[in-house]
């Protein structure tokens, strides 16, 4: 343990350092935009910024994440901004933190294997479009003199990486900003900049508890928000720690990342600064860049406040377009194009998930209803698939006059009916006979679905016996532990 | 029906002056025991990218471009460290068969050796391991800073050869009646180590004379109930500095002890005896957990 923490502290040193700064000038336009987002003064998105990098490079569970403010979070709490101010997102941010915290102890993160790629897709492609989104108002109504300055910020973006030995040297968002801003200056183009948003940080953060009356009526008010931004968090980390363990081929801590942006968000919240979670986009510029370990991490985290409280003059001259053109950057490279072409030959049923998951995203502004979106979709058509799985076989004997049903296959919900239909009720026979060793009866709508089956037939004057009862309902027991063993799912599935 | 596979002697060998030792010693030890001899090397990925950009943009389909930028050059890595690997577990199975150990196999693992060890407990009776690995073996002071790690990765005995290979003669059973110990003395009484040949000196060193001679007495006559050469000895002092006096006093070839018997943390504040013994000493270890 002692071990492997000064691995994840120490094993890399220099990679870490150059990653984490180049991520922390990635950082700096990024936390600016998400606290416009939001609607609160940029300096709520830098100390948030400062405040969950830090923290997280030492309680999360992924080593070499970049968390912070994101869009995620920050597109759901423009309401409560707009309707009660920004203390009672400092509130919720921290109650979203401790609910996080919770969910780190309930174990919550294995929940995470319910969201298959599809809803994962349809996650990132909606969070791609809202970002995008975001900054349609910076870009409508206004001279052509930002359409300019957007454009040649893109093409710098884009292309910088191209010049020869700089390129590589110089992150080229940062070179975006430092040209557009110099170009404003020097020509006194007459463009909207960061100070015209709000109050940038000329001071280091201080401890604040946030000035909101503590009683019912202010938890009634922030819960859904926090409840939202805890899921919505949980969900981007998990996603990103996903991805990240993939990129590096290592593994992570999913119980102790969810207690850690708990505790993250908390910090946060405490001196000013708005939620935040896992971002995406930075975590894999930061392993890009080198980044292993947590000090690119927490060097992202304290270079971030260096240079906003020393700059923030500077800073305020930037041009919006400058920041719009390093966002419409994250939003291209957060969508996942390949998604587009995998409409085609993906299967219907995934591209419906995956289309679903954005619609409802983009339509709330909300990931957390998207994604329960696309899981529920998913799931019906799974439910869908496995009733397929179910034929009956019949057999009549003219001597004892007896029909014989063989069931084979899974009855649950979804597949009763057709489980009753297979069955010919109309006949006139002395004896039938339900062989149902080779059926699962999943759930108890299967066993009421048998139990109408044999009133209906002895209606008809039949006598009925039912062969293989036991062997059939063992997977009723919701006692999912045993079906680990090998040779127990042997004995339950032995049939097919 | 499958048949238990017979445990074997696990031997752990990378690049460094202690693995042509670690073979003989291990050779020696699957001959008593007439157990087949595993050879284990293992590929540690460094995790460690070459390739660093630090353009800082974001561009589409990013994570699937360094995705395939990563894992081509860790192929490439992971290659070259088999190839060396197999070279080496090689060598050693000729070493060993042309010693006529009859059941060779040489196996390579991904990952660090205390997870291998971790992974395959459950097939090894025993295991033999050099005290320093392929990273250490410049620095004169220290041990290989996986090997504590190894050692306490498994409940099983550790044999530690810390010099080249010599029939060993004399072993020094360092006895103190603590659980560990006892498991040791154990194994010695079931003669699970070695042949009858060896003579074995028991030692304790206690805080007074009547403990010491008490506990080594009471050993005695258990293991020559056994049949085994036994040699006692009781004294009171230092431990660490009375049974390294013994080892060169009486030329001992192997100490025998329980090791790690405290947490990590204990071992990190206090400093751990079994350390301190290792550092000091230029016998091999046999250790017991």
């Amino acid at each position: 343990m002692l071990l492997s923490a000064k691995q994840d502290w120490l094993g890399n040193v220099r990679d870490d350092i150059l990653a984490g700064i180049v991520v922390a000038l990635a950082l700096v336009p990024e936390a600016i935009a998400f606290s416009i987002i939001a609607g609160v003064d940029p300096k709520v998105g830098l100390y948030a910024s400062f405040a969950i990098a830090v923290i997280i490079a030492i309680v999360g569970g992924r080593a070499g994440m970049i968390s912070a403010a994101t869009a995620a979070t920050a597109l759901l709490m423009v309401t409560l901004v707009k309707d009660h101010g920004l203390q009672y997102l400092l509130v919720a941010t921290i109650l979203a933190g401790v609910l996080q915290i919770v969910a780190g102890y309930l174990n919550l993160h294995k929940f995470m294997s319910f969201i298959s790629k599809s809803v994962m897709t349809g996650f990132l492609n909606a969070l791609a479009i809202l970002i995008f989104m975001a900054q349609l108002p910076e870009l409508t109504d206004v001279t052509w003199h930002v359409y300019a300055l957007t454009a040649a910020g893109l093409g710098i973006i884009y292309l910088f990486p191209y010049v020869p030995k700089i390129g590589q040297l110089l992150p080229s968002p940062l070179v975006n900003i430092v040209v557009l801003t110099v170009i404003v200056y020097l020509f006194g183009i007459d463009v909207r900049t960061i100070g015209d948003m709000g109050e940038l940080p000329d001071t280091l953060p201080i401890f604040l508890w946030p000035d909101v009356p503590f009683n019912f009526e202010t938890l009634g008010i922030i819960f859904p928000y926090s409840v939202s931004i805890a899921i919505v968090g949980l969900l981007e980390s998990l996603m990103t720690a996903n991805v990240i363990d993939e990129l590096t081929d290592t593994e992570s801590d999913k119980k102790r990342e969810c207690k850690g942006q708990g505790i993250a968000n908390i910090g946060s919240g405490l001196i000013g600064g708005m939620a935040g979670c896992a971002m995406i986009g930075q975590s894999i510029i930061n392993v890009k860049s080198g980044g292993r370990g947590r000090l690119s991490t927490m060097t992202a985290g304290v270079l971030l406040l260096i240079l906003v409280v020393f700059l923030s003059d500077i800073l305020s001259i930037v041009p919006m377009a400058a920041l719009v053109a390093v966002m419409i950057m994250v939003s291209v490279g957060t969508f996942n194009w390949n998604s587009i072409k995998e409409l085609q030959t993906n299967p219907t049923s995934a591209s419906a998930v995956m289309v679903a998951t954005v619609i409802v995203v983009v339509w709330t502004h909300n990931l957390a209803f998207g994604v329960f979106t696309g899981i529920l979709i998913g799931s019906l058509f799974m439910a869908q698939r496995l009733s397929q799985f179910m034929y009956i076989e019949s057999d009549y004997n003219d001597e004892t006059d007896t029909r014989t049903y063989q069931v084979v296959g899974q009855v649950f919900f979804n597949s009763s009916d057709r489980f009753i239909g297979f069955f010919d009720f109309k006949e006139a026979v002395d004896k039938v006979i339900i062989d149902v060793h080779r059926a699962h009866f999943w759930d108890i709508t299967g066993v009421a679905a048998l139990d109408k089956v044999v009133i209906k037939l002895r209606r008809e004057g039949a006598d009925v016996s039912i062969v293989g009862l036991n062997e059939a309902s063992e997977t009723l027991l919701d006692k999912f532990a045993v079906h680990d063993k090998p040779e127990e799912i042997e004995k339950i599935m032995g049939g097919h | 029906m499958s048949v238990t596979p017979q445990s074997v002697i696990l031997a752990g060998i990378d690049g460094s002056n202690f693995s042509d030792a670690v073979i003989d010693y291990a050779i020696w030890l699957s001959k008593i025991h007439q157990s087949p001899l595993k050879l284990l090397h293992t590929i540690e990925h460094s995790h460690h990218s070459e390739q660093v950009h630090h353009e800082g943009n974001l561009t589409p389909n990013m994570k699937e471009h360094l995705l395939d930028e990563l894992s081509d050059e860790e192929r490439q890595e992971s290659k070259q460290l088999i190839a060396d690997g197999k070279r080496l577990i090689t060598n050693a199975k000729q070493r060993a068969e042309q010693a006529g150990v009859e059941n060779v196999i040489a196996k390579q693992r991904h990952g660090t050796l205390p997870e291998a060890l971790s992974d395959l407990e459950s097939e090894i009776s025993m295991v033999v391991l050099g005290a320093k690995g392929e990273d250490h073996q410049g620095s004169k002071a220290g041990l290989g800073t996986q090997l504590e790690q190894a050692i306490r990765a498994i409940s099983k005995p550790v044999f530690i050869a810390t010099t080249s290979f010599s029939e060993p003669q004399k072993l020094l059973f360092a006895y103190n009646g603590s659980p560990t110990s006892q498991k040791a003395l154990n194994l010695l009484k079931k003669n699970a180590f070695f042949d009858s040949q060896l003579e074995i000196h028991i030692v304790s060193v206690q805080k007074s004379l009547a403990d010491a001679t008490n506990l080594v007495e009471d050993a005695r006559t258990e293991l020559q109930a056994a049949g085994l050469n036994i040699v006692a000895k009781a004294m009171t002092g230092d431990p660490v500095k009375e049974l390294t006096q013994y080892q060169q006093e009486k030329a001992i070839d192997i100490t025998m002890m329980g090791a790690f018997s405290h947490g990590k943390l204990h071992g990190f504040i206090f400093g751990s005896f079994t350390t301190q013994m290792l550092l000091e000493s230029t016998t091999q270890f046999l250790l017991i957990r």
